[in-house]
């Protein structure tokens, strides 16, 4: 990597250098540039020659520095001298060295592995993606199933990321920004605040916007998104599947519109289905039929072409009368009128109507367009969500409602279309590394070719009696699970027989009593840990429970081979380039921090695991031939990463070449990016397998007294009301929600000064924000302090700001703030805790995929006395 | 919370706000400046007319005072040390003042010196003596006008741009030199002309107060940004100073007792105590006025408004809360 | 030859991007904002809009704060970028009763990021500079733009929302972009001149 000439001539600098890495703020992972002049480092910048970012950080990422030099960081290894653990109990730290701290630590697990491996309970935080490979090969190694990301899944991704995976082979959604003319927004601010590779598609939204693709943003708040949206369609908080549906039966219903042969090829919607809501199938194959109109009979889907395939009508396959997949959806949708929606979403009928009719229409079925020499369908109408939509009970229709839109008029992954975020690779030219494309698999229908968390989302995995505490073999469509600190985890456990319980807790970062509930509950589930090793940056709430802090190292002082792999993740999607970063050490720890990766690596070895660590890096990283790692032989991260970087992109480009060049990258291909008009897979717009999934887990479940709702594992979506909807209580009036902040990472950079600083100069970061009318109603003013209350009785405090920006119903909290803590002194006390009004139990997850039900019917009273 | 710190908070408060307040120029050193501004003002006034009545206490007390304005300007300053760099006048009403002042205080005591040491080197009459008196006289002039032009050359604070303000200033300057003077025959018994000076305060005082009511009544007439800050004088931070200090005291009593010495002429208390309340009313008026200082907002102006309120322009959608 | 910098409304995200890429270029001291990001909403519920305005010195054609200055502290360069020479100001701060669109900070004292912690090894290196009992302000990068880069804030940008150029030269991307776009200035009735336009959202 050239070096950039110097900014501001710092006179005599013998060490002057500007070293390419990763940003770590947050998991967008933008490639950074940072300057050290002797030893310091004195600026952070974004690295132009990356497509992650494109040389320019948001406003978190610039300010990087003021959390690395932050004089509240944990520097040497801690023991605490309190057995009591509790909020608010001090844990007497005592300063220890790494020895004992690690001859303790491994002691521990040895023992634990040799008696029952699960018993051990991995868990790191989202935000440092870097975190991902070595505590998944730890944890591999170890033979515990039991991983989570704390809020993780449970907040943004059991629904989000289940069904982007299962119908666009990607861990997320996002607007072909090029192409598209019509963006609808449902819950999600990709390129205006959060979300996935979120500066890079800051610029790419950008570009859209001033080419003058229409973007409307479907949010209880006109926050960051919706400022930047054509139109803003403000909704009740959890009631996005009825919008959703009504546009889809406005499009296919009213309108006739949607795209027959995509849905013939693309999908399973011409499978015949039967009386009993499955497939019919071929007798000597097994596999689903179609109508083959050609010769007038049923054949199996693969061997009818696809323009001969019904889409409609009913027919007799063996005396067995059945009907396509998609007329089975278009009688479903003909009750979702636009009229039936409005009392659910308060969005008035005849503008639920137009947002149908102008998807269907900018859809323009039929049209192609021709990108770098290739012919490939032109689709530029995309529907995504994210967090907020799909974070409530309904959880997977709210997902699947919105993505049919897609499916429907054949925008999914078209270009101009909806886009996953980069589910197909041919790889590097010169290695054909790495190389991944979704394939056929079980009936046909869609498996990933890259996956980031423990199982792919598809073919479904048989439930079982739980040998995971997560129970996520149980309910196999979830991927992080409430019941690692649920209320009713025990109760859960001994219904349904858990072998075992959890005895240690190896956490990375996460600050989980902040992160996903109310901290009564995580704080009883922390306690119930025998002892807790915690790798951390700062002291965090979560910290003071631990039994042994290990001092990390952060992102400026950490190596990474892979911060940005895999491409499914935040990789800008669209065309432009591959590109393959990594992340460096730019200087050396102050104190006695350790890289977490190389300390793992330590333990495994003084735990006696060194080969299967070994084993567990090959297969995790797939590495191959010479750079497999030998078993016996003990490596340092650093070598590890070598190899992967030399497996993928051969011996001359290891380690050290990427050290100097920062990254590698390759153009993108149209093959690549519109894959699904080149690779044969069909996507479900039925879910035949929910119906049987369902009474599966209930077999398991209802015998041990735990009912399964079926109304949930229909296969085709529906709008089901979250507990806040038929909340009773008349005082409580209003739907509190939360949102990203955009200056903000969940819990994280409150600590931050700067960021801290900006933040307290913002209207919302730190406030309420609630619908003046409302306010005038209630008779609080901007400014008041108040107490919002839920039904359980749960309360937090905060400072009202009175604005036209958020539905009349609806409350809006920004971030994850509200830190008690004297462990980031700095974040101490700044904005509101939405959390704690969160309730964390079975009746409080959807009982599909387990995402947490985000929003909270609240009474909202002044704060006696309180005013300023 | 350390004095910065709690600096720190007000201004994240302030910045926070629709209006700013200015507090560079009001509070902790900023209450220097203001005194300065006032000292100034009655060093001047007092010099004119102690010369205009031959009365050399006046002129030692003038000097004296102009001194202590003097200490209170470099009070005031971030960095005291280098106030010699204030020098440049082209346009700064600042360094007119500065070099007033140094002119001042530098012919002053040319002039003054023969006058109380019989033992100086040189005469009253003398050519230095003249040279002081002309710098001095010089000094005097443009700290009689300055600060008005100080405030009226501030385009951040619209309250304060009113081509009034100096005329209103040179008013005070005039009328805080009468009541120095007043005050100190009073206090030694001197009998100066007292109905005269008592007139000339009266007339000044009447005129000071016609030209606050057209002040504010031109201020309250213009932009939000000055209506605020005449609600401020009026009802807000700045409203006790102004109706204690400038109109009750300041304007009240001494126009109050003037009129009553119209008749007969005033004893020598009472001549004492108009001095003394116009001479608080001289401070006041400054102090309030500063006060009252709201910085131009950003988000207010014309085109920034009307071209974003197109935006705001959205298809209109009828929700039903 | 008068730089000058035009920002687009349509794409500024509001994300304090610049704000805090300046904070990070200059090592400014708390509460001293080169450059900030304003939010302001326009309409009535459900037809309003979150706008956004991001400000800095405006380097006026002809600066009030210059006028006023007693010491020529502030000045004025021949490519217009208006600048305080630290050296000369006494901290008399009749410059931010002059300025309209209150783009100064009076930094009374050293203060740091962390209280009670002293400066961090960055804020040696880069906040120690500031002298206090002056005023500051966004000098529009000027060593940057001398080494050849764009301002910080410029560069950083995530949205591309920042363009800097030469204004005399009417072939040069910002003089386009506002005649073109209909750039306009804050406070054009103040006569100050302003540098900075912004192009209507
Ligand atoms: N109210 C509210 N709740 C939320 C969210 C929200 O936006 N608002 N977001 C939800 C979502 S989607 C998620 S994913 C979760 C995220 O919840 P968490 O996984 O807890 O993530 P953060 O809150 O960002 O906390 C990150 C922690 O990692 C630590 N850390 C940072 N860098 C390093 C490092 O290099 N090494 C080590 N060892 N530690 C490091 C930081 O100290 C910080 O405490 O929160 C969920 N909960
Ligand atoms: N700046 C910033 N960036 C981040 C993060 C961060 O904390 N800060 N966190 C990272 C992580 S872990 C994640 S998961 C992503 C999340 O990225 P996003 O999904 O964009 O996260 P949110 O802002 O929580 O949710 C998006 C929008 O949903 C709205 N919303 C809330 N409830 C509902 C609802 O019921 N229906 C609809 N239609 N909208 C609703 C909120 O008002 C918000 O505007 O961001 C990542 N990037
Ligand atoms: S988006 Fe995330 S990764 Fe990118 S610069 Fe901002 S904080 Fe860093
Ligand atoms: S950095 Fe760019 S997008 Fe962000 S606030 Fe500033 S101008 Fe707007
Ligand atoms: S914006 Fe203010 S500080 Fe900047 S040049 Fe204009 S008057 Fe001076
Ligand atoms: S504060 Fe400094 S720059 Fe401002 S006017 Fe006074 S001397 Fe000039
Ligand atoms: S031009 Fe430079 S100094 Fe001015 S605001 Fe931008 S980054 Fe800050
Ligand atoms: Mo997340």
């Amino acid at each position: 990597m050239e070096v950039v000439s110097e900014v501001t001539p710092t006179c005599g600098a013998r060490d002057d250098v500007w070293i390419p890495s990763t940003c770590g703020l947050c998991y967008g992972t933008c490639s950074i540039l940072a300057h050290r002049v002797d030893e310091v480092l004195i600026k952070l910048e974004g690295n132009p020659d990356s497509a992650v970012g494109k040389g320019r950080l948001c406003g978190k990422g610039v300010s990087g520095l003021m959390t690395h030099y932050d004089p509240n960081r944990v520097r040497v290894p801690l023991r605490r001298t309190n057995p009591v653990k509790g909020i608010g109990i001090d844990p007497g730290w005592k300063e220890i060295s790494w020895d004992e701290a690690l001859d303790e630590v491994a002691e521990r697990l040895r023992k634990l592995r040799a008696e029952d491996p699960r018993k051990l309970f991995i868990q790191r935080t989202t935000t440092v993606t870097s975190s991902r490979t070595p505590m998944q090969v730890f944890a591999g190694a170890f033979g515990t199933p039991n991983r989570s990301s704390a809020g993780g899944g449970l907040h943004c991704g059991n629904g989000a990321h289940l069904i982007s995976g299962i119908m666009h082979a990607s861990w997320s959604v996002v607007p072909d920004f090029q192409y598209c003319n019509y963006a609808v927004y449902f819950g999600a601010s990709k390129g205006h605040g959060a979300g996935h590779a979120s500066c890079s598609n800051m610029g790419m939204a950008a570009d859209a916007r001033a080419r003058g693709m229409k973007m409307v943003v479907v949010d209880p708040m006109c926050n960051f998104a919706a400022a930047k949206a054509t139109e803003w369609v403000p909704l009740r908080v959890g009631t996005d599947a009825a919008l959703a549906l009504a546009m889809c039966n406005v499009m296919v219903n009213e309108l006739g519109i949607f795209d027959a042969p995509y849905l013939r090829a693309k999908t399973n919607a011409a499978y015949l289905i039967g009386p009993d809501k499955l497939y019919m199938r071929d007798v000597a194959s097994g596999k689903p039929l179609v109508w083959d109109s050609s010769v007038n009979e049923a054949r199996a889907y693969d061997a009818a072409k696809p323009d001969d395939m019904a889409l409609e009508g009913d027919f007799t396959v063996n005396g067995v009368s059945c009907r396509p997949a998609f007329q089975l959806l278009k009688t479903h949708l003909a009750r979702f009128t636009p009229e039936w929606a409005e009392p659910i979403t308060t969005i008035p009928a005849k503008d639920i109507r137009r947002l149908g009719t102008e998807f269907g229409h900018e859809a323009r079925v039929g049209s192609t367009i021709v990108i770098e020499g290739v012919t490939v369908p032109y689709r530029p109408v995309a529907a995504i969500a994210f967090r907020g939509s799909q974070g409530h009970m309904n959880s997977v229709y709210n997902f699947l409602a919105v993505d049919l839109l897609n499916q429907l008029v054949g925008s999914a992954d078209m270009a101009g279309g909806c886009l996953g975020f980069n589910p197909a690779s041919h790889g590097h030219p010169e290695t054909g590394r790495p190389r991944y494309i979704p394939k056929p698999g079980p009936d046909g229908l869609m498996v990933t070719g890259s996956w980031m968390a423990h199982h792919v989302p598809y073919p479904i995995r048989e439930p079982r009696l739980p040998e995971e505490l997560g129970m996520q073999d149980l309910f196999v469509l979830c991927q992080t699970s409430p019941f690692s600190d649920s209320a009713d985890r025990e109760e859960m456990w001994k219904k349904f027989e858990l072998p075992y319980r959890p005895e240690i807790l190896l956490n990375y970062g996460t600050n989980l009593l902040m992160s996903i509930a109310n901290r009564e509950t995580v704080a009883k589930s922390l306690t119930q840990f025998k002892f807790i090793v915690s790798f951390d940056l700062f002291l965090t709430e979560s910290s003071e429970f631990a039994d042994i802090v290990l001092p990390d190292c952060d992102y400026l002082e950490s190596v990474d081979s892979r911060p940005n792999f895999p491409f499914i993740f935040s990789l800008p999607g669209g065309m432009g380039e591959w590109c393959w970063p990594i992340k460096q050490p730019t200087v050396k720890p102050e104190g006695e921090q350790r890289r977490s990766s190389e300390v793992l690596i330590e333990l495994a070895d003084r735990i006696g695991m060194r080969e299967d660590l070994n084993a567990a890096y090959n297969a995790i990283l797939k590495l191959e031939g010479p750079f497999r790692l030998q078993s016996d032989r003990k490596y340092s991260y650093e070598e590890v990463c070598d190899a992967e970087l030399k497996t993928n992109f051969g011996a001359e480009r290891g380690l050290e070449w990427f050290k100097n060049n920062g990254l590698i990258k390759w153009p993108k291909k149209p093959e690549e990016v519109y894959w699904r008009h080149f690779v044969d897979v069909r996507v479900p717009i039925y879910w035949e397998f929910l119906p049987q999934l369902g009474e599966k887990i209930a077999a398991l479940a209802e015998p041990r007294g735990l009912k399964i709702p079926r109304h949930y594992y229909e296969p085709l979506p529906d709008w089901i009301p979250c507990p806040a909807h038929d909340d009773p209580g008349s005082d409580r009036d209003l739907f509190a929600f939360y949102y990203r902040d955009i200056i903000h990472t969940n819990s994280f950079t409150m600590e931050n000064p700067w960021l801290d600083e900006a933040a307290r100069l913002d209207p919302f970061s730190y406030t309420i924000a609630m619908n003046a009318e409302t306010g005038r109603r209630k008779g609080i003013e901007d400014g008041d302090e108040v107490w919002i209350e839920s039904r359980a009785g749960r309360r937090v405090k905060g400072i009202v700001h009175l604005t036209e920006a958020v539905h009349p119903e609806g409350l809006g909290i920004a971030a994850c703030a509200g830190h008690w803590g004297d462990g980031m002194p700095i974040a101490k006390g700044k904005g509101v805790f939405f959390n704690d009004l969160l309730e964390l139990d079975f009746d409080h997850v959807s009982p599909v995929n387990l995402n947490l039900d985000l929003c909270v019917k609240v009474k909202v009273t002044r704060a006696k006395g309180a005013r300023r | 919370m350390s004095v910065t710190s709690g600096r720190y908070e007000q201004l994240i408060q302030d910045l926070r706000a629709e209006v700013r307040p200015q507090r560079e120029w009001i509070e902790r050193q900023g209450l220097l400046l203001i005194v300065g501004h006032f000292l100034s003002g009655v060093a001047a006034g007092t010099w004119l007319f102690s010369l205009v009545f031959h009365f050399p206490a006046g002129l030692a007390v003038a000097y004296a005072i102009a001194a202590l304005s003097a200490a209170a300007h470099l009070g005031f300053l971030g960095r005291p040390a280098r106030f010699w760099k204030m020098w440049h006048a082209r346009s700064s009403w600042i360094a007119r003042g500065f070099v007033g002042l140094t002119l001042f205080l530098g012919g002053g005591v040319l002039y003054l010196i023969p006058i109380f040491l019989s033992a100086s080197p040189w005469q009253s009459g003398s050519l230095i003596a003249q040279a002081g008196y002309f710098l001095a006289l010089a000094g005097m002039i443009l700290l009689l006008f300055y600060k008005g032009f100080v405030y009226s050359s501030s385009k951040g604070v619209p309250f304060w741009t009113s081509p009034i303000l100096p005329a209103l200033y040179l008013a005070y300057a005039l009328r805080g030199g009468v009541a120095a003077l007043l005050v100190i025959c009073s206090f030694n018994g001197i009998n100066l002309d007292s109905s005269a000076l008592g007139l000339l305060e009266l007339w000044i005082g009447i005129s000071a107060a016609v030209m606050i009511l057209f002040y504010l009544g031109v201020m309250s007439g213009s932009s939000p940004i000055e209506q605020y800050s005449v609600r401020e004088l009026l009802r807000g931070r700045a409203a006790v100073s102004f109706y204690v200090g400038t109109l009750l005291v300041g304007l009240g009593v001494p126009i109050g007792i003037g009129l009553t010495g119209l008749g007969a002429p005033l004893s020598l208390g009472a001549v004492a105590l108009v001095g003394l309340a116009s001479v608080i009313g001289d401070f006041f008026v400054k102090y309030s006025i500063a006060k009252a200082g709201i910085y131009r907002s950003l988000t207010s102006s014309p085109h920034w408004r009307d071209k974003s309120a197109a935006v705001a322009g959205v298809p209109p959608l009828s929700v039903k809360p | 030859m008068r730089w000058g910098m035009a920002i687009d409304l349509k794409r500024c995200i509001g994300c304090y991007g610049c704000q805090l890429s300046c904070k990070a270029e200059h090592g400014t001291p708390p509460g001293v904002f080169f450059a900030r990001v304003l939010k302001q909403e326009e309409g009535r519920y459900p037809t309003v809009r979150q706008l956004f305005l991001p400000v800095l010195c405006f380097h006026c054609d002809d600066p009030p704060c210059v006028d006023v200055c007693p010491t020529e502290a502030s000045f004025k360069w021949p490519d217009g970028v208006v600048d305080i020479d630290a050296e000369k100001c006494v901290g008399c701060r009749a410059c931010m009763m002059a300025c309209p669109y209150t783009q100064r900070y009076y930094h009374d004292e050293e203060q740091f990021y962390f209280p009670g912690n002293g400066p961090t090894p960055y804020e040696r290196a880069r906040s120690q500079r500031h002298e206090a009992g002056v005023v500051m302000k966004c000098n529009f990068c000027r060593d940057r733009v001398r080494a050849g880069k764009q301002p910080a804030c410029v560069a950083n940008c995530p949205a591309i929302a920042r363009y800097f150029g030469d204004l005399d030269d009417p072939t040069s991307e910002v003089s386009r972009l506002i005649k073109d776009r209909g750039g306009y200035t804050l406070h054009p009735e103040l006569g100050t001149g302003p540098a900075v336009y912004y192009l209507p959202p």
